[in-house]
């Protein structure tokens, strides 16, 4: 079972930087997700893995062993991709067996109409028969191995999908956005199964996606990227409670983090109504500064007893929760309408009365605080704070 | 029409609670109806206009030239004549010029096929140099009128040995068709995904066997509109099989079915008889590959 190490691997398709200079090392047995918005390079980033585009410099390791030059077939891996590509003219059984099929092939089979010919002979031995037959069971596909892909739901295809990358036991499994296409109640059942899955196999698995709820819910290790390049590599926690910078904080989270301005009295918050207001509270040096505060961590006041005075621009009822959107009553951040594009958040229990327009404040503990330099927007080292 | 039917039940048990929507219903049913018969009409009348110069093949075949030049000839075929046709026939080399037909139409179609398909996939899949410029000179092909490089095909025949020789016949006409094939087929595989074939290749498939296994299953309705295209290209071939076979053991049937029209006399009869002949294996070639012209193989192979 490799490792995978990334060694300055960078990419470019002509004049596009894609990826730049991307370090990193996966283990064994990790269950590492790529994370980040559309385009940031985190696709061209597994199709590298898979050797099916090729990397403009820098080197990739499997165990070691540099694979820059191998060709897809030789690096053992398995690819779910997002469009599932199963074969639409093969049944079921036939996709989830061809990996098997063409692993028992000669090289002379390759030969046209004799390929075909050998493809069905060796799907009928008991061996690749057999273990088509359990891989289907495994994942409830036995009743239907004798459909077409057209004839499946848009679960079932991607539990073919998924059948056909276990069945010959590879070393790593890539998937890319497995579940975009799928509703949100099967997207939950499927994470679960894929999350199962590699505690059964317990194999290398490097996952994909935009989505920061599978990141947060599959990984033991998230690699955020923004524009081709590694924001922050830590655990979902790690990643949730210390994001390494402002595009972390942002992307991670729902609803995201919320940054305050710091400041003068003119441009946002003022300091010493923090140092004054919150116990404890270390204040790093400069006026450039953002507060980091999740919004499960903002206590919500319908008075002005908080030293945070707001008021609340948005009220989404949950359930089980209420958001409330507000904006701060500082020069900055004081919003022209009541109907601001991205107002800050609360979370707040579900019986708690809000209204639009209504005047608040907020509080909070000073262990919660994440600081951030305004103009670098990297995260302040709290050993400095 | 089952559920037709269906819909006409429920509707009857439904009638006597209301006057009004039951007029508006019953108003509904007769318009579907009219609708329903109108096209069986026009299917009826494009059917006739397919099948009625076939029957009249027969129907000709099967009266005597004395009938046909005086302009009384029946509308029913006389069946009894059928004997006096095949006699006639029986002094020509019909199933020669028939076997020669099939031998330059299936040459045809499956060197049109194999190199279409290889040549279609490298302008489908490959970046390279001049496929730009390839693509256009294809379509060339296809302005140059047949007639026009015949004098130049001729003296290339000559050199080559290909002069009343079928095989030459199979590359001229290749040589037509195969543009339009390569074109089919290329238009058939760039609506594939590249997924599919980058699937079989982590697989462990090689390119080859990815064309041969997943591609081309996948394109059938295409391969057997190219395959009919080039077909009829070489079954339908006059002018060179005309100016290129000398030996009349090399013709096709349609050059034989042209030296019917003697100086002084044209035996209609026969003519429309070796004709209906020479239709039937077209017809019958065409049956064959309708049943695979269906679109949609392709969904549920990805997302959507």
């Amino acid at each position: 079972m490799p490792s995978i190490t990334f060694e300055n691997v960078s990419k470019s398709f002509r004049d596009t930087q894609v990826i730049t200079s991307f370090d990193a090392q996966i283990e064994d047995g990790e269950f590492v997700v790529l994370l980040g918005p559309s385009g940031c390079g985190k696709s061209t980033l597994l199709r590298m893995i898979a050797g099916l585009t090729d990397i403009t410099s820098g080197t990739m390791r499997f165990d070691g062993e540099v694979v820059n030059e191998w060709e897809v077939a030789e690096r053992r891996l398995a690819f779910v991709f997002q469009s599932y590509a199963l074969y639409p003219h093969m049944t079921v059984r036939a996709n989830i067996a061809f990996p098997l099929v063409m692993a028992a092939f000669k090289r002379w089979y390759h030969v046209p109409v004799v390929n075909s010919i050998a493809r069905r002979t060796l799907m009928r031995s008991p061996e690749i028969s057999e273990r088509t037959a359990r891989i289907a069971t495994a994942l409830e596909l036995d009743q239907l191995l004798d459909r077409r892909p057209v004839q499946l739901s848009g679960g079932q295809r991607q539990r073919v999908a998924l059948a056909r990358a276990l069945v010959r036991d590879p070393a790593i499994y890539l998937l890319d956005e497995p579940l975009s296409n799928l509703d949100a109640k099967l997207r939950t059942q499927m994470r679960a199964q894929i999350t199962g899955l590699h505690r059964e196999v317990g194999r290398t698995f490097v996952y994909v996606t935009h989505d920061q709820v599978e990141a947060m819910t599959m990984a033991t290790r998230i690699i955020v990227m923004d524009h081709g390049a590694i924001q922050q590599i830590g655990t979902p926690d790690e990643i949730y409670r210390s994001p390494a910078n402002t595009f972390v904080a942002r992307f991670v989270g729902a609803p995201p983090m919320n940054l305050l301005p710091i400041g003068d009295e003119a441009s946002g918050v003022r300091r010493a109504d923090l140092a004054t207001h919150v116990p404890g509270l270390a204040l790093p040096d400069g006026d450039d500064l953002l507060l980091g505060i999740r919004p499960e961590k903002l206590r919500f006041h319908d008075d002005a007893s908080g030293p945070l005075s707001a008021t609340v621009v948005a009220v989404e009822r949950l359930g089980s929760e209420t958001l409330v959107g507000f904006h701060l009553d500082t020069a900055e951040d004081r919003p022209r309408t009541l109907a601001p594009e991205t107002p800050h958040y609360a979370k707040v229990p579900a019986d708690q009365p809000v209204t639009v327009g209504e005047s608040c404040s907020l509080s909070f503990a000073a262990a919660d605080v994440v600081w951030f330099d305004r103009e670098t927007t990297r995260r302040l080292d709290p050993a400095l704070v | 029409m089952a559920s037709s039917t269906e819909v006409i039940v429920s509707e009857d048990v439904a009638a006597p609670s209301t006057g009004a929507p039951a007029a508006a219903r019953g108003s509904r049913r007769g318009r579907s109806r009219l609708k329903l018969a109108s096209r069986y009409v026009v299917v009826l009348v494009m059917m006739g206009l397919a099948g009625f110069p076939v029957y009249w093949m027969l129907n000709t075949a099967l009266a005597t030239n004395a009938e046909l030049y005086a302009g009384t000839q029946s509308w029913w075929p006389h069946f009894e004549d059928l004997g006096s046709l095949f006699h006639q026939l029986g002094r020509v080399p019909l199933w020669r010029w028939l076997g020669n037909s099939a031998f330059i139409a299936m040459g045809t179609t499956v060197l049109s096929l194999v190199l279409g398909s290889l040549a279609g996939y490298a302008l489908s899949r490959f970046r390279f140099r001049g496929k730009g410029p390839i693509g256009f000179l294809l379509f060339i092909t296809q302005v140059l009128p047949e007639a026009l490089i015949l004098v130049p095909l001729y003296a290339l025949f000559i050199s080559l040995g290909l002069l009343n020789n079928l095989w030459g016949l199979v590359l001229a006409d290749a040589g037509f068709s195969l543009p339009v094939a390569t074109f089919i087929l290329k238009t058939a595989m760039d609506r594939i995904p590249h997924e599919i074939e980058e699937s079989a290749q982590l697989d462990g498939c090689p390119r080859i066997s990815a064309l041969t296994m997943i591609i081309l299953p996948i394109i059938a309705p295409s391969i057997a509109a190219a395959a009919v295209l080039s077909f009829f290209a070489g079954w339908n071939e006059y002018l060179y099989a005309n100016t290129f076979l000398s030996d009349q053991g090399h013709w096709p049937a349609s050059v034989g079915l042209a030296s019917f029209i003697g100086q002084n006399e044209t035996p209609m009869s026969a003519i429309m008889g070796s004709a209906l002949v020479f239709t039937i294996p077209a017809i019958v070639f065409f049956l064959l590959v309708q049943r695979k012209i269906v679109a949609g193989l392709t969904v549920g192979a990805v997302k959507g």
